[in-house]
């Protein structure tokens, strides 16, 4: 007896469509998930409730100062981003670029780890932040002289995202 | 003797002889006598130049020393963390209503243009002129903004003059407190050049109409003073200029004798002498003297505009000015406060003069007269943050003397957070009345003896301190339980032994949240004798699953997990996660036997609740001197101490504590969202902890006497309605964010009997979260093939494509 006879047979046909339907939006969510592009912080201001959106933000004004040379103003935007929303990935990785860029490898991945604690599995967002982790990460230990290990890493972000990573870093209009 | 007496007698004896002699000795001793007295006089005219002289230059040295050097003593001030307003604001849960009015900010009536510093609160709309705020990093500018509302949250914020929307603003960080000098003396410096010229010209009309012309002290004013005064028989007026009464307040006592007054009148012409008209002006303007606001005491201008009108000095309006300076004479008596009717009759005189003198018209006037007093509201402050201060205070000490802390007018920005410090104190302290209430038996008559108690609030990702109440009321007792005591833990220690238990090492055994413990009868040898943990119900409960043994607190489970383990590895466990405190191996360790601090278990939680990360504890994020320079920038570290799938399996552990444990009373008045949680109550329930954290906070709330003495209540009971009732007022009830599963931690369906994996068939299955790796093998029911689920799942997926695909 095919499922199909089973479902008629039993008056399971509504049951079977939900199932259905259910099943093939959660494909279609699955297979339209942005895996793959590298995430810019100005693509998600619209994700999240309302004070991850204005969390994201002020983490925009941050690269945006940090564009304009303001480093610390930049900083004092990432805190106040922080502090509406504290769970927020982003800041963090904005945070990690940041202290890349100054050579301070120690707090780069201090905040390389609060990110990874803070994205989930299941985040539609994480195969966009790979790249950044693993490349940030890599530029991190690159400088503490850990060059085999951040060699793998730079090469496994360059693979992931090579318009970005192709050069080995991350600068602030990329991640912006 | 007897030539001293010749000599003396013998002038009377010749003089009449001489006399008698004729007219020109007499003449000749005239002059003799003359010369005499020229040279006495001279001696005295001599000696009284030169002392005068030497009091003069005495009195120059101190002026020049006070003139020169630092003339103002300036307490250091501190700030809270800034409130910020962004979309999504629930602006009555964040009282933005109360925070306007704790920083001056005005009502203004609705459609009228807005000066900075007001704000209007109309029915679906909030307007407000924030003020800038100065800062060398993180300045804001001042500007007009429209809070547009729907229900009780912030839809939109608009900018009026650019017709831009606004993702976020900050309001100023309101001050927490200063560390004064032995004076008390709060004071905010101006300069001249920054005062709107109708406020000095309200200051002369009253106090000193002459200034620009006088020499220091001001003869005509005297001159009426002295007949206003002999007419009223009494003195009723003063003729003191303002160079005068700055030399007054600067150096001398405030007795009224003639030798002071001539100092004063000297003191005054040296400093005309030495200094310039607006340099003693400046001076006169930061010194004078407002009053009297609580136990300090408000001196200069720039601080009289900021407690009076909540507003910086240079936007005052003439109605304003003209209230400072009428002030002068009397601030405590006509404190508009208090005596508003009297407050406001000076000012208008004050307005009078300003229009007889020709500084203002007629027009001008009329329109400050015709306006109210429009003060900025004194609030009763409930946030206590002295105890945070003092915290600060250590901090600083390091860096800092103290003397500069009074003196040099530092700006000191923390991280606490105003409205989460005021939901703090507010709770502990009516959660303790409550519980005196209920238990008449805790009520100690000595306040000094009372029930204690402290909560901490934390932020997990960056260990800021958001909240800290070192004590129920800091007038008895400046004693901070949560930074200075130590304390036993009671149970609020064992998640630690269950993370050293549930963290991965290579060679030894690793219990799953799947695994079960036995809670039988345990008995260890110790050195001080045999030890035999029981539990709180007095019972066993033999085979117990890891979850249940924490949920329930079970004593005797958890000491036996402790020993299989290796009492040395929870010590490590719980050194890395922050406890700073010495920890003894001894077997009733893992039962909180071990004292220590509030602080310490905040931020140890915190440790678990950011994933494994464990923050460096935060209180300041800079200081900033009175010149606007960084002195210091305080900036957030964190190092990960734990792996971020063994934090998670802990959270989700205490999660089950906040659901169905012993913290399950958490959620009674309906809290919804994530929670972890565990009490903590100690041998003779002597100390009561509960220990909760939400994705964004930790709070640690403690309770227990300073001397030793068993409450008697369990903390459920006692700890756990004051934590409830904090969390529960700052979210409203419901707790953003989650807990976020790291890809090490996977989720399997286990049978809770025997913690095998469960495939079809099982009776009974439930979800459990498992390390990578660590899986259950075995499988229930017994004798199934192990992953037979998976290919049962996999084998209906297909059936139902293939039918699907012959349906389309």
């Amino acid at each position: 007896m095919s499922l199909a006879t089973s479902a008629r047979s039993c008056g399971a046909w509504p049951v079977v469509i939900a199932l259905a339907i259910g099943l093939a939006s959660a494909c279609a969510g699955t297979l339209g998930a942005p895996g793959g592009t590298p995430l810019r912080i100005s693509q998600i201001t619209d994700v999240g409730d309302s004070r991850r959106q204005a969390s994201v933000r002020l983490v925009i004004e941050g690269l945006d100062a940090e564009l304009a040379g303001a480093a610390l103003r930049a900083l004092g935007r990432y805190e106040r981003a922080i502090q509406i929303d504290p769970g927020n990935p982003f800041v963090y990785l904005a945070l990690a670029r940041y202290y890349v860029s100054i050579a301070d490898a120690e707090r780069a991945l201090e905040n390389l780890d609060r990110v990874q604690s803070l994205l989930p599995v299941d985040s539609r967002l994480s195969p966009r932040v790979e790249p950044h982790v693993l490349g940030l990460r890599g530029g991190a230990l690159q400088e503490l002289g850990r060059t085999t290990e951040a060699d793998r890493l730079l090469a496994r972000a360059r693979q992931l995202a090579p318009s970005v990573w192709g050069d080995a870093r991350l600068d602030v209009r990329e991640l912006r | 003797m007897a030539r001293t007496r010749k000599r003396k007698t013998s002038p009377r004896k010749r003089s009449p002889q001489r006399r008698s002699r004729g007219g020109r000795r007499p003449a000749k001793r005239a002059r003799g006598r003359l010369r005499t007295v020229v040279f006495i006089l001279a001696i005295v005219g001599f000696a009284a130049g030169f002392t005068t002289s030497v009091v003069v230059v005495h009195l120059d040295r101190i002026v020049r020393t006070r003139f020169d050097g630092q003339r103002f003593r300036v307490p250091s001030r501190v700030y809270s963390a800034p409130a910020i307003i962004y979309p999504g604001l629930d602006v009555r849960l964040a009282d933005l209503r109360g925070a306007f009015v704790r920083l001056g900010y005005r009502a203004a009536e609705a459609n009228r243009s807005l000066p900075e510093g007001q704000y209007s609160w109309e029915k679906n709309r909030i307007r407000v002129h924030l003020r800038a705020f100065d800062h060398p990093t993180r300045s804001e500018p001042p500007r007009e903004v429209v809070l547009e509302i729907r229900g009780d949250s912030i839809d939109e914020i608009r900018e009026p003059s650019s017709r831009r929307t606004v993702g976020a603003v900050l309001l100023e960080p309101e001050q927490l407190g200063a560390y004064y000098g032995p004076d008390r003396t709060q004071r905010e410096l101006v300069r001249l050049d920054e005062l709107p010229p109708l406020l000095v010209e309200a200051i002369l009309a009253v106090e000193d109409q002459r200034f620009e012309t006088h020499p220091g002290i001001d003869l005509r004013r005297i001159g009426g003073a002295l007949l206003a005064n002999l007419r009223a028989g009494s003195i009723r007026q003063g003729g003191s200029t303002l160079t005068q009464q700055l030399v007054k307040n600067f150096f001398l006592t405030p007795e009224r004798t003639f030798e002071r007054k001539a100092q004063e009148a000297v003191m005054a012409l040296i400093v005309e002498l030495r200094y310039d008209k607006r340099e003693i002006l400046e001076a006169y303007l930061n010194e004078i003297y407002f009053g009297q606001r609580g136990s300090t005491e408000i001196h200069g201008v720039g601080e009289a505009a900021l407690r009076f009108f909540g507003k910086r000095v240079n936007s005052l309006d003439l109605a304003e000015s003209a209230l400072l300076a009428a002030l002068i004479q009397s601030p405590n008596a006509i404190s508009p406060y208090r005596n508003p009717k009297g407050a406001r009759a000076r000012r208008d005189l004050v307005l009078g003069l300003m229009a007889t003198q020709g500084r203002i018209d007629e027009a001008q006037r009329a329109a400050a007269t015709s306006q109210t007093l429009n003060l900025a509201s004194i609030t009763a402050d409930p946030s206590d943050a002295r105890y945070f201060l003092d915290l600060l205070r250590v901090q600083l000490s390091e860096s800092y003397d103290p003397e500069v802390l009074s003196s040099q007018g530092l700006k000191i920005y923390s991280t606490l957070e105003s409205r989460t410090q005021r939901l703090a104190a507010i709770a502990l302290r009516e959660g303790i009345a409550e519980l005196e209430r209920d238990h008449p038996e805790l009520v100690e008559a000595d306040p000094s003896r009372a029930l204690q108690g402290c909560i901490i609030a934390m932020r997990p990702q960056t260990g800021e301190i958001l909240a800290l109440v070192g004590g129920r009321d800091y007038q008895v007792s400046q004693f901070d339980r949560c930074t200075q005591a130590r304390r036993q833990a009671g149970s609020a220690f064992k998640p630690f032994v269950y993370l050293a238990a549930l963290e991965p090492r290579i060679g030894g055994p690793s219990i799953t949240l799947a695994s079960r413990l036995d809670d039988s009868p345990l008995e260890l040898a110790t050195p001080s004798g045999p030890w035999a943990p029981k539990n709180f119900d007095l019972e066993f409960h033999g085979e117990v699953s890891v979850r249940e043994a924490l949920e329930r607190s079970l004593n005797v489970a958890t000491a036996r997990l402790a020993q299989e383990v290796g009492v040395g590895r929870v010590v490590d466990i719980a050194h890395r996660l922050g406890i700073e405190s010495h920890l003894p191996l001894v077997p009733s360790l893992a039962l909180g036997t071990a004292e220590v601090s509030p602080l310490e278990m905040a931020r140890a939680y915190s440790s678990i609740a950011g994933g494994g990360v464990r923050p460096q504890v935060h209180s300041i994020e800079d200081l900033v001197d009175p010149k606007g320079n960084t002195l210091e920038r305080r900036e957030l570290h964190h190092e990960r101490v734990l792996d971020e799938g063994t934090a998670h399996l802990a959270t989700s552990l205490l999660q089950g504590v906040a659901h169905r444990g012993t913290a399950a009373g958490v959620r009674a008045t309906g809290i919804r969202g994530p929670i972890a949680a565990k009490t903590g109550t100690s041998d003779d329930e002597r100390d009561l902890w509960f220990v909760g954290y939400t994705p964004e906070l930790v709070a640690v709330v403690w309770i227990g006497f300073d001397e030793p003495r068993s409450v008697g209540l369990a903390s459920s009971r006692v700890a756990l309605p004051i934590w409830r009732r904090f969390v529960g007022e700052l979210t409203g009830g419901e707790i953003h964010g989650r807990f976020p599963r790291p890809q090490s931690v996977r989720v399997v369906d286990i049978d809770p009997l025997t913690g095998a994996r469960a495939v079809w068939g099982c009776p009974e299955r439930k979800r459990e979260l498992f390390l990578e790796g660590t899986e259950p093998t075995d499988v229930c029911p017994r004798g199934a093939v192990a992953g037979a689920d998976e290919e049962g799942f996999q084998r209906t997926q297909r059936l139902f494509f293939d039918w699907l695909r012959r349906q389309l």
